[in-house]
C-alpha cells in the first residue's frame, strides 16, 4: 500500500484500519482516493456541475476522494453526511479530462457508494424504490415485465429467434417504459426495418442491464442482473447487439467483462452512421438548425463523438452547430447516476444550464442520443418555457428517412 | 480546539446569523479543510481539523462570523480556492474556516475606467470569462488559474505568467474591502489607480495570508482584450542555451507578456528536433501591427541564439501545458515538493549549481526528472523546480534541512525564499533570513495593532521570536487531536 511507504513505525498502513476485506475494484478506488487526497489541487471543481450548484468543498471529486480515503482509515463514520457527499455526483467524468494524474474519479465514487452500501448505510429515498423495482420487476421504473413490450405492438413479429436472428435490438428499460420517449425505439426499429436489417428483440423477456444499480453502488443487485443478461444474451446467439440507450451501451460494453469479446456491441449512433453511408440517397431534407449534446456515457465513457455528428451532417438540409462545450468537454445534462432521483431540484437546475448552452447556439432543436438526457433536457425546456425542441437522434433520422420515399434513387 | 459546550453555543450563534445551510460541523464536511496542497509531515494528512466551516455570501455575514469568533477569541481561517502550497490553510489550532467560495459574484465592471469589482471567492478563470464578455481582461494567469480565487491570490501575492506586461495580482489591486478582526469593515480607498493621499492600505493585505482580516471585495485594474496574440517558441540544446536567449531578450526593449525557459524530458513528443531539450518562449499581445513586429523581432533572437523555431501548433501546445500540468501534479506515489525562489539574473547558474550539487545533494534529495531547471523570464528570475521528499527514515528532517539550505542560498544571493506560494507554515521558520529583526518587528506591530487577540489565521507567516514553529505547533496540536 502507498501509505506503508512512509514506514510502518511512522504511519499505520491503511489496510489494517479497514473494516472489511476489499475486492480489487475497491482497492483500486481507494488508491485513487489516496492519490487525490495527497494532491488536493481541486482542479476537478472547475466545471463540476454538482460543485457549481452546491458550492461546498466536499461536493467535488476531490471531496469524495478525501472522504473515501478517510473512511477507509476509519477516521469518519459512514453516516448521513457521508451519504450526501457520495451521492452528490453525476459520474459525468468531466473532471477526469482536467486531471493530469489521470485519476479515475468516477470509478472511485461508484466504489465509495458500494462501500457505504456494504456497510449497511440505508439507501437514499428514491433509490430504495428503484432497487425494489429492480428486484421485483427487473426494471427501475416500477412497471411490470409485460409492460416492456407495450411500445412494440407493431413489432411483435420481431421477437428474437435464438440462433437465427443476427442482430439484437436491446431496447433498455427507459426507452421501453417511458411513454414520452417511445417514439425513439419505434423510430430505430422502423429504420432498421427500412435498412433490411435481420434484427429481433427480447420484448417482455428483456431484463435491465443493471446500469442504475451499478451507478448507485448496489453491486450485488448489479451482478445478479448481469448474470441474467449474460445468460439470455448467450442463448440469443446473435452477432451484434444494438442499443439506443447510452447507459445500457456503456454498461454492456464496459461493465460486462466478457460480453464485448463475444459479440459486437454498437450504440445506435454507431450502427446508424455505418448504415447511412449506403442509404444517403434515401434521406429527405430536414430543414433545421440543430445542436448535439454528447451523453456522458456515450462520449466521455465510450469515446463515441464522431458517429452522431456524421449522421447529423449526412441529413440533407440540416445544419449542425456546436455548443460552447462539446465533445469531451461537454457539460452533463444532470440526469445521471441517481442524482435525478435523489436530488431532483439540483438535477433540473443543471439541465437548465445545458439547455441554456443549446439556446445560445440559436438552434431549433437539441439532439441527443440517450433517454436520460432527453428526459432531463425536456424537463428543463418545460420548466423554463423554452421553445427548444429536444429530440433523440433516432427520431430525427427516421423523420428524414420516412419522408425520403424508401427507394434508392 | 473549542470545547463541547462552547462549540454548541457557537454553532447556534452562527446558524442563527447565517442559516444552518451555511454552517458545517460534521466530520465528513470538515475533511476537505484539513489541509491545502501543502505537504504535511508523514501520517499527518488528517491531523488538523477545523471546528467549524462557514460559507458566507455577503460582507455582513462575514462580519457576523468574525464578531462571534472575536467574542470567544477563536481562530479564523479565510479560505479561497484551497490550492495553497505552503500550508497557510492548515487549521493548526482548529477554529472556524471562512470559506469564501459562495462569495463569487462580479459586483461592477467599469468599461470606461477599466476596473472590475468582485467578491473574493470568484476564481481567476471565471473573472476572465466574465470580463471577456465586456472585451476586457484581468490578465492574471497562474498554474492554479482554474481553482485559485481573487481573495486567495491577493492574500498569497500570487504570480501571473503575464507579469512582464500586466504585472501580478499585487499590481492589479486598486482598492479592497476587508472585514477586520473586530468585525469592522475597512475600505482601503477609492477605486482609483493612483492616489497620493496617505498610506496605501490595500497593499497591507497583499500577501498577508489572512493574518490581518478577511478580504470581502476587491477592485482590480483590467485592460481591453488585445487585438492580436502570438507565442514564439524556440527549442534549444539544453536549458542553459534557452536561458541565454531569455537573457538576450531581457536586454532588448521588446515588450513581451511573459516567457519561460525550461527543460523538456519528452521533447520529441512536443515537436522538438532530436537532442533539443531546452525550451524558451515568449507570449506577445497588442495591436496587430505591434505583435507582427514583435514576432519578427523574437524569431530573429531565437535564430541568432541557436534556437530552432517551433511550429505555431507546437508552440501553442506547450504554452497550454502551463495550467494543465498544475492539475493533479501531486497525485503521484512519489512525494515531491516544488519551489519558486527568486534570484538575480546573473546569479541563476550559481544558484542552480549550488542548489542541486550542494544543498540538495547533502541531504540526499533528488530532483524530479524534467523539473530540475525552470525559470520565469523577468527582471529577477523566478527559479523553480521540483524534488522528491525522501520517504524513509529521517526523510522529513532531511527535507526540512534542505528547504532551509535553499532559503539560505537564495537570500545569500540577494533573492527571495518564495516567489509566489507565500510563507504559510513551510517557510516561516527561516523568514529571518530574508527580513531583519526590525522588519519582522514592524510586521508583528502591524499584526498586533489589527489583530490584538491573534485570531486571524494564527501561527502562520510571521515567526514569533521563538523559532522551530513546526515543532511547537506539533506539540500543541498533538494535545488537541480531535
Amino acid at each position: 500500500m502507498f501509505a506503508a511507504r512512509w514506514g510502518s513505525k511512522v504511519m499505520n498502513p491503511i489496510c489494517s484500519a479497514r473494516l472489511v476485506d476489499m475486492d480489487s475494484e475497491l482497492d483500486a478506488a481507494i488508491k485513487t482516493a489516496e492519490m487525490c487526497s495527497l494532491c488536493r489541487c481541486g482542479c476537478c471543481k472547475d466545471e463540476c456541475p454538482m460543485y457549481a450548484e452546491i458550492l461546498e468543498e466536499s461536493i467535488s471529486p476531490k471531496g469524495r476522494n478525501v472522504l473515501f480515503s478517510a473512511l477507509s482509515q476509519g477516521l469518519v463514520p459512514p453516516d448521513s453526511r457521508t451519504v450526501r457527499i457520495a451521492y452528490s455526483c453525476l459520474l459525468c467524468k468531466r473532471d477526469e479530462i482536467s486531471c493530469s494524474a489521470g485519476l479515475k474519479n468516477a470509478q472511485a465514487t461508484e466504489a465509495l457508494r458500494q462501500y457505504l452500501i456494504d456497510h449497511g448505510v440505508p439507501l437514499l429515498s428514491g433509490h430504495d424504490v428503484m432497487v425494489k423495482s429492480l428486484e421485483n420487476y427487473r426494471n427501475p421504473w416500477q412497471e411490470s415485465k409485460a409492460a416492456r413490450s407495450r411500445w412494440a405492438r407493431e413489432f411483435q413479429d420481431r421477437r428474437l429467434v435464438p440462433g437465427k436472428t443476427r442482430t439484437l435490438f436491446y431496447v433498455g428499460c427507459t426507452y421501453a417504459l417511458d411513454r414520452s420517449l417511445q417514439e425513439s425505439p419505434r423510430a430505430l426499429a422502423k429504420t432498421m426495418e427500412r435498412f433490411g436489417e435481420d434484427f429481433g428483440m427480447l420484448l417482455d423477456m428483456e431484463t435491465c442491464c443493471g446500469s442504475t444499480a451499478k451507478r448507485i453502488g448496489h453491486k450485488r443487485l448489479f451482478e445478479e442482473l448481469r448474470r441474467e443478461n449474460e445468460k439470455s444474451l448467450k442463448e440469443a446467439r446473435v452477432d451484434t447487439i444494438v442499443t439506443a440507450c447510452s447507459g445500457c451501451f456503456k454498461t454492456l460494453k464496459q461493465d460486462y467483462p466478457e460480453l464485448d469479446k463475444e459479440v459486437q456491441i454498437l450504440h445506435s449512433t454507431e450502427y446508424l452512421a455505418r448504415k447511412m453511408r449506403d442509404h444517403r440517397q434515401e434521406m429527405a431534407p430536414v430543414m433545421m438548425k440543430v445542436t448535439y449534446h454528447d451523453p456522458c456515457h456515450l462520449g466521455r465513457y465510450a469515446k463515441v463523438y464522431e458517429a452522431p455528428r456524421e449522421i447529423l451532417r449526412s441529413i440533407p438540409g440540416l445544419t449542425l452547430v456546436e455548443m460552447s462545450s462539446s465533445g469531451e468537454l461537454s457539460r452533463c445534462c444532470g440526469g445521471g447516476a441517481g442524482v435525478k432521483t435523489a436530488y431532483p431540484d439540483i438535477s433540473l437546475s443543471i439541465a437548465k444550464k445545458r439547455l441554456k448552452d443549446a439556446e445560445a447556439t440559436g438552434a431549433d432543436a437539441l439532439v441527443t442520443a440517450c433517454p436520460f438526457c432527453v428526459q432531463s433536457l425536456r424537463a428543463a425546456a418545460e420548466a423554463t418555457g423554452s421553445k427548444m425542441k429536444v429530440l433523440s437522434l433516432e427520431v430525427l433520422v427516421w423523420r428524414s428517412l420516412s419522408q425520403g420515399g424508401g427507394q434508392r434513387n | 480546539m473549542i470545547d463541547g459546550a462552547l462549540l454548541e453555543d457557537i454553532k447556534a450563534q452562527l446558524s442563527n446569523a447565517l442559516g444552518e445551510r451555511k454552517v458545517l460541523w460534521e466530520k465528513a464536511d470538515l475533511l476537505p479543510y484539513t489541509r491545502d496542497t501543502f505537504r504535511n509531515p508523514p501520517g499527518q494528512d488528517f491531523k488538523y481539523w477545523p471546528d467549524l466551516v462557514v460559507l458566507p455570501e455577503t460582507t455582513a455575514e462575514v462580519q457576523a462570523v468574525v464578531r462571534v469568533a472575536a467574542q470567544h477569541k477563536i481562530p479564523l481561517l479565510p479560505k479561497g480556492g484551497g490550492s495553497n502550497r505552503t500550508g497557510m490553510l492548515v487549521p493548526i489550532y482548529g477554529g472556524i474556516v471562512i470559506d469564501t467560495i459562495r462569495m463569487n459574484h462580479v459586483l461592477e465592471v467599469s468599461v470606461p475606467n477599466l476596473y472590475v469589482t468582485v467578491q473574493p471567492g470568484i476564481t481567476l478563470k471565471e473573472v476572465e470569462l466574465r470580463l471577456a464578455g465586456y472585451g476586457l481582461a484581468l490578465n492574471q494567469e497562474q498554474g492554479s488559474f482554474k481553482v485559485a480565487t481573487i481573495g486567495g491570490s491577493i492574500s498569497t501575492a500570487g504570480f501571473s505568467r503575464k507579469h512582464q506586461k500586466y504585472g501580478t495580482i499585487s499590481d492589479r489591486v486598486m482598492s479592497l474591502e476587508v472585514v477586520l478582526a473586530d468585525g469592522s469593515v475597512l475600505r482601503t480607498g477609492p477605486k482609483v489607480l493612483y492616489t497620493s493621499t496617505g498610506y496605501r492600505l490595500h497593499q497591507l493585505f497583499i500577501g498577508a495570508e489572512g493574518t490581518l482580516g478577511v478580504i470581502t471585495e476587491a477592485t482590480l485594474r483590467v485592460e481591453p482584450l488585445p487585438e492580436a496574440k502570438e507565442v514564439v517558441l524556440g527549442f534549444y540544446d539544453d536549458f542553459w542555451a534557452a536561458n541565454e536567449a531569455a537573457q538576450r531578450t531581457m536586454a532588448t526593449s521588446v515588450t513581451f507578456v511573459g516567457g519561460e525557459a525550461y527543460e523538456l524530458v519528452d521533447s520529441r513528443a512536443w515537436g522538438a528536433p532530436p537532442g533539443k531539450n531546452g525550451v524558451f518562449y515568449v507570449a506577445l499581445e497588442g495591436t496587430k501591427g505591434e505583435v507582427e513586429a514583435q514576432v519578427a523581432f523574437m524569431k530573429n533572437i531565437i535564430i541568432e541564439t541557436g534556437g530552432v523555431l517551433a511550429s505555431q501548433e507546437d508552440a501553442l501546445r506547450l504554452f497550454g501545458k502551463y495550467t494543465e500540468q498544475w492539475c493533479g501534479a501531486r497525485a503521484r506515489p512519489e512525494i515531491d515538493n516544488c519551489f519558486t525562489t527568486v534570484v538575480p539574473m546573473e546569479k541563476l547558474k550559481e544558484y542552480y549549481d549550488r542548489l542541486w550539487n550542494d544543498v540538495m545533494a547533502k541531504q540526499g534529495i533528488l530532483h524530479v526528472p524534467g523539473v530540475k531547471l525552470w525559470l520565469d523570464v523577468g527582471r529577477y528570475r523566478l527559479a523553480g523546480g521540483r524534488y522528491y521528499i525522501p520517504q524513509k527514515g529521517e526523510g522529513w528532517t532531511e527535507y526540512r534541512k534542505a528547504a532551509r539550505g535553499q532559503a539560505e542560498l537564495a537570500t545569500s544571493l540577494g533573492g527571495s525564499i518564495s516567489g509566489c506560494h507565500g510563507v504559510g507554515l513551510e517557510h516561516m521558520d527561516y523568514l529571518d533570513l530574508e527580513f531583519s529583526e526590525v522588519a519582522l518587528d514592524v510586521m508583528r506591530s502591524i499584526k498586533k495593532s489589527l489583530d490584538p487577540d491573534k485570531i486571524m489565521n494564527p501561527g502562520k507567516m510571521i515567526p514569533t521570536k521563538r523559532r522551530n514553529h513546526l515543532v511547537e505547533i506539533e506539540k500543541r496540536a498533538s494535545k488537541n487531536l480531535k
